[in-house]
């Protein structure tokens, strides 16, 4: 037998991190690209104002990452946006602390989140149809709560925020990062992380190996709920406006940068770098398209070719490399 | 299609003895593996061939290029003088190669009937002929001898079965090759008798049949001639009449085991486990002790009701009676979680469905039960992560390229070690393994075995479960016999012979007659 020598850690880390710096490598092209057939494109301006736009769905794409990990879905992640928005705008406009305010949105999040377990694991629903669900109801709510009005927030302070940079780079941007790093840390170096993995692979034999199964699904939706109230939170300070219908088919865009960052929706198999990068890779494409005065159509059409493409040749390698 | 039971008896094309089918040169690669080196084998129409070696050694990848399930990385294959790409599953078919593979590889949410006709399905103007189909299927079943219902959906079958229709599936298409790859791995004594019979007469109908095996005694019953693969090699070829055990062992791993079956008697200690009269789905009834430092076996056909029993000792299932005592104590055990914080331990019977991550690493797989030990509150220690999978890795010799390939890239006993492993580093007090060794090589088992005497040092107790009779009789300190859900008698470590137990297992008509009474 040949098992004297074990190499150590190889093909698995490489992968990922060779798919990751291959996704880096087209963003870098994207930006190159651009700043040369354009001449707007790498202002500063724009460039922050890209940063901007990724950001959200960026987070977004985390929790849905989380949640398709497992084995799951997660369509409400829009709905919770825009729902989030009309609870810290109604909470701020009562005159809440705003520190408080947010508190209060997050654990409407982490509520709607844990719905979604309780859902899934005691209820035994698919997770496409009780997020589906919420993703209708959540909206009729806000609207019943609003009379489907719009409320504007009288908070200069908590508008600012979106809109102002720390180190020349966007607020919005340092939340990605805020976010992303204990992501990161939690899904690749924490036991919970190792259980998201085990259960999206087989729930039954995690079970047997003593993986408290249903605690790890309400985690990861969970999660999802608190990252899309989060995103809620923000858009309400960087659009200033609470309204329900908000960020509609926002999930789409973050199942999409989640695919695209190399998340297998067959379950346990995924990451935070992938998502990320995908966000971005698609907010680029809006952007430079927007600029290049592509019709609004067909960026509809070009990202869902490239969402065929790139998932397409992850999956030939990802063969190859068995 | 519209096979008939008379297509079950091809006329022999070729006159006994031939080459029917020739191996030039053939080799694969998986990345990171050598899988196969190049191989130079002729089999004879109509002869018996056992293809034997340890896990990983290739024969199951040997398989797969015959019957064109992976693509070969050099070489050629001359079937009845032409060379033959099979490139596909459908062209190894059209030939008349099928074969009945390591893990079922049929649709377990269809009936017995559309399995067995998966791909050929007998329609008129498009419409499935259903009811001709089950008929059929049945004939074709009752012919073979096996007694199974066709109209059932496969996954009800236990998975002895569900082989049993894989072989019936694999007569049925003209056949002229046939391979098996461990197919006596989950059959009871009684399933694999009939299939004996069915392999020894299409032999007699001129099929040419590959056998592989990890059990000496099959080989030695049924093969004419015997090869042994060792890493990718093609050690040798032996006529049966010619070799022993010993010589194949040593082939197979170029050293000798004087004995396999591993045995050490400690006094027993206290009790560990005792289960008073427990009842739940599938079994009724049933009590017993573990005590530590003995080895507890379960003996009884597939389906006789021990793995049920065993996993609502661990709280997979409800009892509905009875009461479960840990050290003494009568405990509440309402789910795995609080078996495993008792200190139990199972590693169950289908590495498939029950045991294994396939789609993750080996080192998950290997640390899923220990995360909370080798991580603190919050960060995993990676270096605890990595030793802790390298030591099950060594000491189980996991034939593995690292401790990151995934799972599903070894080969199928590799991956019923993984299953054994992961528990090893937990520190149980009560091991329960349900069929452990099912298709590990020689090797192993006896490695295994050793294993088993280091945790009851240790002061563990250990159920094991094994539908194959010399495993727990060699083995077990007490023995317990199940049969359709109770327990029907109890030996001590060798006290009573085969026969006794076997009768005890089976008896169908004595337990109708004690039932009346
Ligand atoms: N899909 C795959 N990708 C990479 N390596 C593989 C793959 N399948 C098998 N291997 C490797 O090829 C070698 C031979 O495997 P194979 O399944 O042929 O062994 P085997 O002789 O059938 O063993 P066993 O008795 O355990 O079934 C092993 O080292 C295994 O890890
Ligand atoms: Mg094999």
């Amino acid at each position: 037998m040949s098992t004297e020598a074990i190499p150590a850690e190889k093909p698995k880390r490489n992968y990922n991190a060779l798919f990751g710096l291959t996704l880096l490598a087209l963003l870098v092209l994207l930006w190159v690209i651009l700043s040369l057939s354009t001449s707007s494109f790498a202002s500063a301006n724009n460039i922050s104002n890209l940063l901007r736009q990724g950001s959200m769905i960026a987070i977004l794409a985390v929790g849905q990452t989380f949640v398709i990990i497992t084995g799951g879905i997660d369509l409400s992640v829009g709905a919770v946006v825009g729902f989030a928005t009309v609870i810290a705008a109604m909470l701020i406009n009562a005159g809440i602390p705003v520190f408080l305010a947010i508190l209060m949105t997050l654990l409407v999040g982490v509520a709607i989140g844990l719905f979604h377990g309780f859902g899934i694991v005691k209820m035994g629903l698919p997770p496409f149809i009780i997020t589906l669900a919420t993703l209708t109801s959540l909206r009729g709510i806000g609207l019943l709560m609003t009379n489907g009005n719009s409320i504007s927030i009288n908070n200069d302070a908590f508008q600012e925020f979106s809109r102002n940079s720390f180190l020349g780079v966007p607020n919005l941007f340092w939340m990605v990062i805020l976010v992303g790093i204990p992501a990161y840390i939690f899904l690749h170096h924490s036991r919970w992380g190792r259980y998201l993995f085990s259960v999206g692979s087989n729930a039954e034999a995690s079970r047997l190996s003593g993986v408290n199964v249903q605690r790890t699904i309400y985690m990861a939706y969970t999660l999802s709920g608190l990252c899309a109230a989060f995103v809620g939170v923000l858009l309400a300070s960087r659009i200033g406006i609470g309204n329900p219908t908000q960020a509609e088919g926002w999930e789409l865009q973050a199942i999409a940068s989640s695919v695209i960052g190399g998340t297998s929706l067959f379950g346990a198999v995924g990451s935070v770098h992938g998502p990320l990068l995908g966000a971005f890779i698609l907010a680029t494409i809006n952007n430079g398209a927007n600029l290049l005065n592509v019709n609004a159509f067909w960026q509809r059409i070009i990202t869902g070719a490239l969402i065929i493409i790139i998932v397409y040749f992850d999956g030939l390698r990802r063969r190859g490399s068995k | 299609m519209t096979s008939t039971a008379q297509d079950l008896h091809p006329a022999p094309v070729l006159e006994p003895g031939r080459t029917i089918l020739e191996l030039r040169g053939l080799e694969k690669r998986y990345p990171g593996t050598h899988a196969l080196k190049p191989v130079n084998l002729a089999f004879k129409s109509g002869e018996i061939h056992a293809i034997v070696g340890e896990n990983g050694a290739g024969k199951s990848t040997l398989i797969k290029l015959l019957t064109g399930v992976m693509p070969r990385t050099s070489g050629e294959v001359i079937w009845e003088g032409q060379p033959a790409a099979l490139a596909t599953p459908h062209e190894a078919m059209a030939l008349g190669i099928n074969a009945v593979h390591q893990e079922v590889v049929l649709c377990r949410h269809l009936t017995v009937a559309a399995n067995m006709f998966l791909g050929e399905e007998n329609s008129r103007f498009g419409i499935l002929q259903q009811r001709a189909m089950v008929k059929e299927a049945q004939k074709i079943i009752d012919d073979l001898g096996f007694d199974l219902p066709a109209h059932v959906t496969l996954g009800d079958l236990t998975i002895g079965q569900q082989q049993l229709i894989a072989a019936a599936r694999a007569t049925v298409r003209g056949t002229k090759f046939l391979i098996f790859d461990e197919p006596t791995a989950y059959l009871t004594r009684k399933e694999a008798d009939q299939l004996f019979t069915l392999i020894r007469r299409l032999k007699g109908e001129g099929v040419t049949i590959i056998y592989i095996s990890h059990r000496m005694e099959e080989v030695f019953e049924l093969a004419d001639r015997v090869s042994v693969l060792r890493d990718g090699t093609l050690v040798g070829t032996r006529n049966i009449a010619e070799t022993n055990d010993a010589e194949l062992v040593k082939m197979m791993i170029n050293r000798s085991i004087e004995q396999i079956y591993h045995k050490e008697h400690f006094t027993p200690g206290a009790a560990i486990l005792e289960s008073r009269n427990l009842s739940g789905k599938g079994f009724e009834n049933v009590s017993m002790t573990v005590r530590a430092g003995e080895i507890v076996g379960l003996y009884g056909l597939i389906g006789a009701g021990r793995s049920e029993f065993v996993t609502t000792l661990y709280g997979r299932h409800r009892k509905s009676a009875g009461q479960i005592l840990w050290e003494g104590k009568p405990v509440q055990i309402n789910s795995e979680h609080d078996a495993i914080k008792l200190g139990m331990a199972l590693a169950p019977e289908s590495r498939r469905d029950q045991g294994l991550c396939l789609n993750l690493s080996v080192g998950l797989n290997l640390n899923l039960p220990i995360y909370k030990r080798i991580s603190n509150n919050l960060l995993i220690s990676n270096a605890q992560e990595r030793t802790q999978a390298d030591r099950q890795i060594a000491d189980l010799r996991i034939k593995t390229p690292t401790r990151s390939a995934l799972a599903s890239s070894l080969s199928g006993g590799n991956q019923q070690k993984i299953v054994i492993g992961k528990w090893l580093a937990h520190g149980a007090r009560l091991f329960i393994f349900d069929e452990p060794t099912v298709g590990v090589d020689v090797g192993t088992k006896a490695e295994i075995y050793r294993l088993f005497s280091v945790l009851l040092s240790k002061g563990a107790g250990i159920i094991l479960i094994s539908s194959y009779l010399p495993e727990v009789y060699e083995l077990a300190d007490t023995l317990h016999v199940f049969r359709r859900g109770k327990l029907v008698a109890t030996h001590g470590f060798r006290t009573a012979d085969h026969e006794e137990i076997l009768t005890q297992a089976l008896a169908e008509k004595q337990e109708k007659l004690g039932e009346q009474i």
